[in-house]
């Protein structure tokens, strides 16, 4: 879930948290923004809001994997640490969409 | 190799961490504090109340997504009430250590708090009573590598170019050189500063977490968290490879895939909202 500035916000996008100001929700979780919402964040002054979606990695899908080998070397032997193994390979790929 | 350091040697070292120039003011009034036998958790509240920078870091620990309440803890009496006197003083510990962690070892911070989040979140599907109190062993469960590599800060990074090289782990290239582990060194550390020794046990058997008898469900929890915050890869705990999971500890915990896998994008959403914040 990545966090958006404002100004690079386009129509379609959706809040994967809600927005608040103080103890009052503006937007709920799962807004679909449109030109509207955006401009009217914007006179608000918000800086940035939360979307949907796959957040930046700071590393490659390849690098991620490679690195998971790397770190698992010594213990996938063991059924329950290459059922764990899989299961980080899986999450690892989630973060990367599709 | 070198004679291996004693464990008695290690131990008075350990205790006498106050006396370093390299601790921090804040590290050293809080242990002089920790020290004494009882305190309360008033007492407590007004060290924290009385120092901005100490209410501020407590204040931004437990609004983060390690501790339950995001956003949700505005005052110190506040936190004080709905997480009580061992998890404030966990606290209070850790944000003074953190300074040291970052200093001594980048990463093992990361680590460290990815640890309290798991641990929590464990807890919490295993429906223990006090879920808090189990995240600050997983907060501190490491404590002890931020004080031998104060104390022995060669022959530690040797131990840690040891476990590059030789794909080990920390904990292994550890017990070459000293006749104790950071297990044992957190143990003698936070015994001084008076954790109940539910909090102890976490601490002192996260590799060994069948020796507990005070707190085994606990000290199981902390020990998945460690590999699990391991396998994802998260933070930098002194080595580069995955350690076994203890098997009992493992089915002790009895975590379902469906467990795992949403303990994992929670750490990843943690890992996101620190590394945005910076």
């Amino acid at each position: 879930m990545p966090k958006i500035s404002v100004s690079d916000l386009k129509p379609g996008m959706v809040l994967a948290k809600p927005l608040a100001r103080g103890n009052m929700v503006i937007l709920g979780e799962g807004t679909v923004l449109n030109e509207a919402w955006i401009s009217r964040l914007d006179d608000m002054n918000v800086e940035h809001v939360y979307i949907d979606g796959p957040s930046e990695q700071p590393v490659s899908k390849e690098q991620a994997l490679r690195d998971l080998e790397a770190r698992f070397r010594n213990v996938i032997d063991m059924p329950h640490m290459r059922a764990l193994n899989n299961l980080v390979k899986n999450h690892i790929e989630s973060l990367y969409g599709r | 190799m070198a004679d291996k350091i004693d464990a008695k040697t290690i131990r008075s070292k350990v205790e006498q961490i106050n006396t370093l120039p390299t601790v921090p003011g804040t590290l050293k009034r809080i242990s002089r504090t920790l020290e004494k036998p009882r305190i309360s958790l008033d007492e407590l509240g007004k060290i924290i109340s009385n120092d901005p920078a100490l209410t501020t870091k407590i204040l931004k620990m437990v609004n983060s997504a390690s501790y339950g309440f995001p956003g949700r803890i505005s005052s110190v009496s506040h936190a004080t009430m709905l997480l009580g006197l061992n998890v404030i003083k966990g606290l209070l510990l850790g944000v003074s250590v953190f300074e040291l962690m970052e200093k001594t070892m980048t990463g093992l911070w990361e680590h460290s708090m990815a640890c309290a989040m798991a641990s929590r979140i464990i807890a919490q599907k295993k429906g223990l009573k006090e879920p808090e109190e189990v995240s600050v062993c997983g907060l501190l469960h490491d404590i002890g590598k931020t004080i031998l590599m104060l104390q022995y800060s060669e022959i530690f990074q040797k131990a840690m170019q040891e476990a590059e090289n030789n794909g080990i782990t920390i904990y292994e290239s550890e017990s070459r050189h000293f006749s104790a582990t950071h297990a044992e060194a957190g143990q003698w550390l936070l015994q001084k500063w008076h954790f109940p020794p539910t909090l102890v046990d976490t601490i002192q058997y996260h590799h060994q977490p069948t020796l507990s008898k005070n707190s085994p469900m606990e000290t199981a929890i902390v020990h998945v968290a460690d590999v699990l915050v391991r396998a994802k890869g998260l933070g930098f705990a002194g080595d580069h490879v995955v350690p076994e999971l203890n098997s009992a500890a493992w089915d002790m915990v009895s975590l379902s895939e469906d467990d795992i896998m949403e303990i994992l994008s929670d750490l990843e959403d943690g890992a996101q909202a620190a590394r945005e914040e910076t």
